[in-house]
């Protein structure tokens, strides 16, 4: 029977994009940015989409916040991989709405009195059906593709608004996003970047090299003499793994030391992040990778310590001056709007 | 065609290595059984294969570590128990449909070893192509995919070569995840990074290296001893076939040795890679388990943590925080307690008040008191532990029932279903299992007993008497494993050996206790006798067998040859053993009452038809004494039989089995006893040797 043939598939893939992600972050699972796993998650909820049962946007929504679920609990610190869902159950929500004829703003548009009298948008209102709707959700879900496609390239298209010649720029850690920034600003003009190594792990030498093949002038330095060299610093650039509700930062592990530094000299910080990376979440969490480490030579001494190596840094939004994301720049004040604009309310806790 | 199209990407995406020319998938076999009783009173009841660690069973650990390797397809073998392990594995996610890692479970009685499972793994022809080898109860995160792609590479620039490979984490001496009784120490070429020798330490202090190895062509070697062997290898299908090919082989220290001594005949090498980081570790004894277990709560072995849940058991999940404490669903914590640091708690566990939780892990459904201490304690499913109970680095096995006031010291094991208490203290290293000890010796046959046997078992403690009260309290069910009185040293081996503690190991209680080791292993006593004796009955076998299916001569050497290397026998021991067993042939067949003439008519016959085998042994004069040795000792003790030993000599002079010459010599020269000289008298021997130097001087006279 094809339909079961295609559902076997559709939970296999499912099932093998989960392991993907619970190995994912360590040297054993393919490793990739978040940008590839926003683009994966998507094509995966396009699929599920087009190949679930479903008779109307209800069910629908109902399905992909199962599966939603159990993506985000595969690993909660992706958090690209639920804003990705949210997007996809909002882009079902505009399209059941625009289907049923009434207008996108009037639902959007959460107003107090509009909470007080309609009681609630409650999920009875997506049982209706309508023939088109799956064209019409796959048809978004297209867009927000060819959206995800587009994102590092119109970031770094805004390179040259923000870096000016002989400027001496601050990056830490590696991040795919300012890599392209800065080598795409690197075209026309000319500057300085020193990149904070961001040990343990190192990921500031990979950056460094593949700068330098751009024809950069780069610097390593340690994460300890972030402080001493922030003077000479015009702006500091970083990425960022997630960025919160608040307009704060969870980012790799150093930012919190690289912002105060930054915070202190009145160096601006932009933090070039996508649009994808815009989390409702606020709470902050503690992840700890202790796979490779540097200690593991020293026996008899790793017997008697506790080893903590902590991944994330939060980074209050206070310290952030701009956010460079691929529709523009934003102030770290006005993320709440964005995240209204993305996401739907009832969408935050999936 | 839709599925097929889901691996295919997925192995895309495993990276280059693994796809090269081959688009085999990459197979493993898993051995879900350890073939020792290390962790004995306790995989009575269950498996090791299934013990948990860290709430998750071990086989689950070793099963994700290959299905995150890359590993398609798995063959789990299991003996012990093994419709346990394999109800559990089809509950497990392992056996859904949408796995990514095909399970076969396999299961048989007769296994006794890894040598065992690899001769059916070859009998059933089950691998096709390079293989991954590992326990059921190794944890890791290696990647061997770079591993696997070394191994390949070797395999296609020198056909067939290398048969295994085998991977080391480098983990200095003093490193806690070493374990004492696997210290190996490892010669290896540098360049190609074949292993030239490897050993097992056992706590030598001097290790001697056969200066061969050091001849071998190549000029860097390293001698390491900062490697922690994983036991995870990856083989070629060969090894299934050596296996085979040498039914002695029963470990893989047995095949390691076998291939690295016989490496100049068969041409086989073994190779090894070495790897930084990542994580692997053999769950081999309860010390282990300890430092296993610990590793895994401070995520040394990520990204298979605690809460990740990778069994994907439904509802299981745990919630990390601070200091490495994680705590699953539905535990409540009474007031005042405390998780210190590294505490992992499974769900619906509820803990009562005021209690220090340091380091330990703590299963589901478990019932704590107030004022519990626990340090390093291990606590699995469904234990039932009441107020003022301090417990460290103990192990308590499912369902156990400890009650009020009781201490555990250090190294204790309460195996399953074992109730303690209420005021008393264990002491150390205390084993209490609900199967009597003595019981243990009477099935100790029929290891593979089934529930029945359990059952049957269970009528028999009834009829043992009750539980004495000093050892495991007023309300205690359960019997003390730990060897209380001097006698039975066998316990005592039994309940270190659990925790593994045999720190200076006098070498022949170690391997007794562990896995029948190879020829070196000094505890087996080869007394030479015993093989010269066995090796005579062969011979008189062989002949005999010879007789009787008309086997021609050549064979019959062939034969004999091989004995001789079977049993380690000298030539000239081959000379006197079958020059005896010829003479004594008719002895054997007809009775030792037979006539002198009667002995004679037989025997004559068959030296004649085994004259070819003599002349094969007895060419150089040595050769002939010896003979002539064996001849006269025969004789010695067949008095009666003088008459035929001048018949029976001229027929051997005559056959050409022996000369002239030496004949004489040894008549001359070889009287040692009062005895020889009496059977040098005999007549008829005496006119044989006159004949004999009558006709040597008239041949010498005929020369001139």
């Amino acid at each position: 029977m094809p339909g079961s043939d295609k559902e076997t598939d559709l939970t296999e893939r499912i099932e093998a994009f989960l392991s993907d992600l619970k190995r994912g972050g360590s040297g054993t699972g393919p490793l990739r940015g978040s940008a590839e796993t926003a683009r994966e998650t998507t094509a995966l909820l396009r699929r599920i989409t087009a190949q679930a049962r479903w008779s109307s946007a209800g069910d629908l929504m109902e399905i992909i916040r199962k599966e939603g679920r159990r993506m985000t609990a595969a690993q909660p610190s992706e958090t690209t991989v639920g804003n990705m869902i949210r997007r996809v159950l909002k882009i079902i929500r505009e399209e059941y709405a625009r289907s049923r004829g009434s207008s996108e703003e009037t639902d959007q548009q959460e107003s107090l009195h509009k909470l007080l009298t309609s009681g609630g948008l409650s999920e009875e209102n997506f049982r209706q059906h309508f023939a088109a709707l799956k064209a019409n959700v796959i048809e978004a879900i297209n867009e927000l593709l060819t959206e995800l496609e587009g994102t590092t390239d119109n970031i770094a298209m805004q390179a040259l608004e923000h870096i000016h010649s002989n400027e001496v720029i601050m990056t830490i850690g590696r991040s795919r996003t300012v890599e392209a920034f800065l080598k795409d600003a690197a075209r026309k003009r000319k500057f300085h970047v020193i990149v904070a190594e961001c040990a343990p792990f190192c990921q500031g030498h990979e950056m460094a090299t593949s700068l330098s093949k751009a024809g950069i002038e780069t610097t390593v330095i340690t994460d300890a003499a972030i402080f001493a060299v922030m003077s000479r610093v015009n702006k500091v650039i970083i990425g960022t793994q997630t960025v919160l509700a608040n307009g704060g930062l969870r980012a790799v592990n150093g930012t919190h030391t690289l912002a105060l530094a930054a915070k202190h000299h009145s160096t601006p910080l932009i933090v070039c992040a996508p649009m994808f990376k815009l989390s409702p979440q606020v709470r902050r969490e503690y992840t700890i990778n202790n796979s490779n480490n540097h200690f593991v030579s020293s026996g008899e001494i790793l017997s008697k310590v506790n080893v903590h190596c902590p991944v994330f840094d939060y980074v209050p939004p206070e310290l952030i001056t701009l956010f460079i994301s691929n529709i523009g720049g934003h102030a770290p004040s006005y993320i709440y709007r964005l995240m209204s604009e993305l996401y739907h309310p009832e969408d935050h806790e999936l | 065609m839709a599925s097929k199209g889901g691996k295919q990407s997925r192995s895309d995406r495993k990276g280059a290595g693994e796809q090269e020319e081959e688009e085999q998938p990459l197979q493993a076999v898993l051995v879900a059984d350890s073939f020792n009783r290390r962790f004995f009173p306790v995989t009575k009841d269950q498996p090791r294969a299934l013990l948990p660690l860290g709430n998750v069973s071990m086989i689950d650990h070793t099963l994700e570590f290959l299905t995150s390797t890359g590993v398609q397809e798995t063959f789990v073998f299991c003996c012990w128990m093994a419709s346990k392990i394999k109800e559990h594995l089809l509950n497990s996610k392992w056996c859904r449909p949408t796995s990514p890692n095909t399970v076969h479970i396999i299961t048989s009685e007769l296994y006794r070893s890894l040598g065992d499972v690899l001769r059916d793994v070859d009998a059933k022809s089950l691998v096709r192509s390079d293989f991954v080898l590992v326990y059921g109860d190794v944890v890791s995160n290696f990647d061997v995919s770079q591993a696997l792609q070394e191994h390949r590479h070797r395999r296609k620039m020198e056909k067939n070569i290398s048969v295994m490979t085998m991977i080391f984490k480098e983990s200095s001496p003093g490193h806690r995840s070493r374990c004492e009784e696997d210290d190996v120490i490892v010669a290896v070429d540098s360049k190609s990074q074949r292993v030239l020798h490897y050993q097992k330490t056992h706590g030598l202090k001097k290790l001697q290296f056969p200066m061969n190895i050091f001849h071998s062509g190549s000029d860097e070697f390293e001698i390491r001893h900062d490697l922690l062997d994983c036991h995870i290898s990856i083989c070629s299908p060969q090894v299934a076939e050596l296996f085979t090919d040498n039914f002695d082989y029963q470990t893989r220290n047995d095949f390691v040795r076998g291939i690295l001594v016989n490496e100049e005949i068969l041409g086989n090498q073994i190779h090894m890679h070495v790897t930084k980081d990542g994580y692997g570790a053999r769950v081999s004894n309860l010390l282990m388990y300890d430092s296993v277990s610990s590793d895994f709560v401070r995520r040394w072995v990520y990204p298979l943590t605690p809460e990740s849940n990778f069994a994907d058991h439904k509802g299981r999940s745990c919630t990390y925080s601070r200091h490495n404490v994680y705590r699953g669903s539905g535990v409540s914590l009474g007031h005042g307690s405390q998780m210190e640091e590294n505490v992992l708690i499974g769900c619906d566990t509820s803990i009562g008040a005021n209690c220090h939780i340091s380091n330990s892990v703590i299963g589901n459904n478990c019932t704590i008191g107030d004022n519990v201490i626990l340090d390093h304690a291990y606590i699995w499913n469904n234990v039932h532990i009441a107020s003022n109970v301090t417990i460290s680095q103990s192990v308590v096995c499912d369902k156990t029932v400890i009650k009020e006031d009781v201490k555990l010291n250090k190294q204790c094991v309460l195996a399953f279903n074992v109730v303690i208490g209420p005021n008393i203290s264990l002491p150390e290293g205390t084993v209490v299992s609900m199967h009597h000890p003595e019981e243990e010796e009477d099935d100790d046959d029929e290891f593979l007993s089934d529930d029945a046997e359990v059952g049957h078992s269970k009528d028999k403690n009834k009829q043992k008497g009750a539980y004495r009260v000093s050892e495991v309290g007023q309300e205690g069910k359960g019997y003390i494993w730990k060897a209380s009185s001097l006698d039975d040293t066998e316990d005592e081996e039994l309940s270190q050996c659990l925790w593994g503690l045999v720190l200076n190991p006098d070498p022949e209680s170690e391997s007794e206790a562990s896995e029948p080791d190879g020829p070196d292993d000094p505890v087996i006593p080869s007394p030479e006798m015993d093989d010269v004796k066995v090796f005579q009955m062969e011979v008189l076998g062989t002949l005999q067998r010879g007789l009787e299916e008309n086997i021609g001569c050549d064979n019959l050497v062939l034969e004999i040859n091989s004995l001789k290397y079977a049993y380690n026998i000298t030539l000239k021991e081959v000379m006197q053993i079958l020059t005896r067993v010829v003479l004594d042939y008719p002895f054997q067949q007809q009775g030792s009452q037979l006539t002198t003439s009667q002995y004679v008519a037989l025997l004559l016959p068959l030296l004649k038809k085994w004259a070819p085998v003599f002349k094969n042994y007895v060419k150089r004069a040595q050769d002939h004494l010896d003979c002539l040795c064996a001849f006269e000792e025969h004789f010695l003790e067949q008095e009666s039989h003088w008459a035929a030993m001048v018949k029976v000599l001229m027929n051997m002079y005559q056959l050409e089995i022996l000369e002239e010459e030496i004949i004489l010599r040894w008549f001359s020269q070889g009287a040692t006893t009062d005895k020889s000289r009496a059977l040098r008298k005999n007549q008829g021997l005496q006119k044989f040797i006159q004949w004999l130097e009558e006709a040597e001087e008239s041949s010498e006279e005929d020369g001139e």
